[in-house]
């Protein structure tokens, strides 16, 4: 026995088990050209869309992204699983590298991360039955013979909450919720280990809002389910998320735990932000105080030499605008020259 | 007490449709003072942008149909007024802010073309006038470089900024109501923060009535003096708006305080539910419309439509359970 050829190995298994997150995002950027101008003087720029965010998700958790509209959260989720191709960084999924690879190649890997979108109206094709939009990814993947497939989509009906009777219904005889139950099921058919929600609750009314967050939750318990949560409301990531992230003109500007981050924000953006976002309480609302912010979110065409957010800023500095800041600290971290540590 | 500037009474609004007649706002009355705000809260289907359209004359009939109810602004009743007259009055006393002010606003017309138009139909500027008053607007509602910013048109402004624009328009001829049809729900929080401030200045400044139609208890919580909660075309609830978060009497609307996520407490456990879909218009139980999703249910609630209970601070709702004691089903064993 050579105990250091040992020692590796034991290391290497750890790794696979513990140490290597389910997903590892390492300075991932979205760069979509662009042209301007006529045909003899025309301009090559570039909209950063995503612009160099890292961040890693474990097993059974997680990570809520929130931000503005334009801010890169939802470019991230679909760089991600490769429905836009990322420009530059890395994507490791259970610790393979899954960013440069060609569809071919992708579609194992497909099995382990699913998608759940926004707009549970656009995101089912009209024309095929509940059963047939269940049953579709497990064909896909050669999973079950027939009969068991339709079982099996009964039994993840009934698990999403819908009466596996409505097998053979349309999405269009369905509601709003109950239709992203349905994208719910999709995505759990082929028994995925991380699932991207893209905004999945934002497009319902709020009572049915509540039904599906609770389902989301459940469903982790229960099948270990590793969540990327991308939304513009900050109670409802609040409420999901283990740690989440904030999003500014394609950066991640901070990422802490929930509790932490709610608590005690670091980033001016996220401070600014969190004194922004309602309060459904009367006396809440009257007592706080707004910080606020100068001008919008300027488009993602600029190029800073130093932070982004410095010409909306309360407290930067000059000195602000001459480097760009980096993602600090240690499980609370923020990408903040003047932030407290 | 003030008299009240409208004064809703019974307003029944229907819909033929294939499915069958729908009502969609079943005998909604409601009063809304000076200067005060009037938050309607409810989900899609409650018929909470339907009773504003109604009083406004902006109905399709048919399908639609007014079946009953009066709509008195200063004594007048909108729904027997001619439609001259109700052009008189839409934009120069109620004024009208949507949703998406893409759709609202004309792309084919520059904002200085849309924000005149008003004015010199009714407070008959002449051409110089209006241009000082549309650029005079739209600097009271925040827009910086208005002089020159005013010949744009809608697609150069951002979405907050349109929504502005809207607010502009709305305002230029001072009107005493501002109906709010979900003015924030498109825009991203901190401009939604603007909007509501801007909202809460512009009523400061001139004394307007605000009619806030929004399913957002937040923005509720933010802007609105009192509430109406609406459900399958009925109100049911009204308060003030400190009165009923503190202590809502109805199932629908305590259920509704509990199913939102807050931001700023740590809540851990589950989220309280609604169980089941919201009503459908078409095929409403008779009795209460909520019984089918009610945890407080009882047979009665089956039988007959729940009165309106007067609540003891002021204000009213339509159930026959004390929701105080009383159990909800799910804690019962």
């Amino acid at each position: 026995m050579n105990p250091t050829a040992d020692a590796t190995s034991l290391s290497r298994a750890e790794q696979s088990n513990a140490s290597v997150p389910l997903l590892d995002v390492r300075d991932l950027s979205v760069h979509f050209p662009f042209r301007r101008g006529g045909l003899l003087n025309a301009q090559q720029g570039f909209i950063r869309a995503v612009d160099g965010v890292s961040f890693q998700v474990a097993e059974g958790e997680t990570l809520g992204i929130v931000g503005e509209s334009g801010c890169g959260k939802s470019t991230t989720a679909r760089a991600i699983v490769k429905l836009v191709r990322p420009t530059g960084g890395e994507v490791y999924l259970d610790g393979q590298r899954i960013d440069r690879l060609s569809d071919r190649e992708m579609l194992p890997h497909r099995q382990n991360i699913q998608m759940i979108f926004q707009d549970p109206f656009a995101s089912l094709n009209p024309r095929m039955t509940v059963g047939n939009i269940i049953t579709e990814p497990m064909h896909i993947f050669h999973l079950y013979d027939r009969t068991q497939r339709k079982l099996e989509a009964m039994r993840l009906m009934d698990l999403v909450g819908l009466d596996p009777k409505f097998l053979n219904r349309y999405p269009h005889e369905f509601s709003g919720g109950q239709r992203q139950r349905i994208g719910i099921a999709r995505a759990l058919a082929v028994q995925p280990k991380l699932i991207i929600c893209d905004e999945p609750v934002s497009a319902l009314d709020v009572s049915i809002q509540a039904q599906v967050i609770n389902l989301l939750m459940e469903l982790q318990e229960k099948l270990g389910l590793a969540y990327v949560f991308i939304a513009h409301d900050l109670a409802v990531v609040r409420h999901i998320a283990h740690r989440v992230g904030v999003m500014y003109l394609g950066r991640l500007v901070e990422t802490a735990p929930k509790a932490e981050l709610y608590a005690h924000p670091r980033h001016p953006y996220t401070q600014a932000l969190l004194s922004a976002a309602p309060i459904p309480d009367p006396v809440a609302e009257r007592e706080r105080k707004r910080i606020e912010l100068q001008g919008e979110v300027p488009s993602p065409e600029k190029i800073y030499a130093g932070c982004s957010f410095a010409d909306r800023c309360p407290i930067a500095e000059e000195s602000c605008r001459g480097a760009q800041p980096m993602l600090e600290g240690g499980v609370h971290q923020a990408a903040c020259f003047k932030a407290e540590l | 007490m003030t008299e009240p500037l409208l004064q809703v009474d019974d307003l029944r609004v229907e819909f033929r449709t294939d499915e069958g007649v729908v009502r969609a706002v079943d005998g909604v009355s409601f009063d809304l003072a000076p200067g005060e705000t009037l938050g309607i809260v409810g989900e899609s289907g409650s018929g909470k942008s339907v009773t504003n359209l109604a009083m406004l004359g902006l109905i399709p009939q048919p399908p639609g149909r007014i079946s009953s109810g009066r709509a008195l602004y200063r004594d007048e009743d909108l729904l027997t007024a001619n439609a001259q007259r109700l052009s008189q009055i839409r934009g120069r006393h109620i004024a009208m802010i949507f949703q998406d002010p893409m759709t609202a606003l004309n792309p084919f017309l520059t904002v200085e073309e849309q924000l005149t138009e008003v004015t010199r139909l009714h407070l008959r500027h002449s051409h110089d006038e209006a241009i000082a008053h549309a650029i005079d607007m739209l600097e009271q509602v925040g827009i910086t470089g208005a002089d020159k910013r005013v010949f744009d048109y809608p697609h150069q402004f951002s979405g907050g900024m349109r929504q502005r624009v809207m607010i502009a328009m709305a305002l230029s001829c001072n009107p005493d109501i501002l109906i709010a049809d979900e003015p924030s729900t498109a825009l991203d929080v901190t401009i939604q923060a603007q909007i509501l401030d801007l909202m809460k200045q512009l009523q400061t400044d001139h004394g307007t009535s605000i009619i806030m139609i929004t399913h957002d208890l937040g923005v509720v919580a933010n802007i609105c003096h009192r509430v109406l909660v609406m459900y399958g075309g009925k109100i049911v609830e009204r308060a003030d708006v400190d009165s009923l978060f503190a202590n809502p009497r109805h199932p629908y609307t305590l259920g509704l305080l509990d199913s939102v996520p807050r931001w700023d407490t740590d809540i851990t456990e589950k989220l309280r539910v609604i169980p089941g879909q919201p009503p459908d218009l078409a095929n409403l139980p008779p009795g209460c419309a909520f019984y089918p999703r009610c945890s407080y249910r009882e047979d009665r609630c089956q039988q007959s439509v729940p009165p309106a209970i007067e609540r003891p601070d002021g204000g009213d709702f339509a159930c026959f359970v004390d929701v105080d004691n009383v159990k909800p089903a799910e804690e019962r064993t």
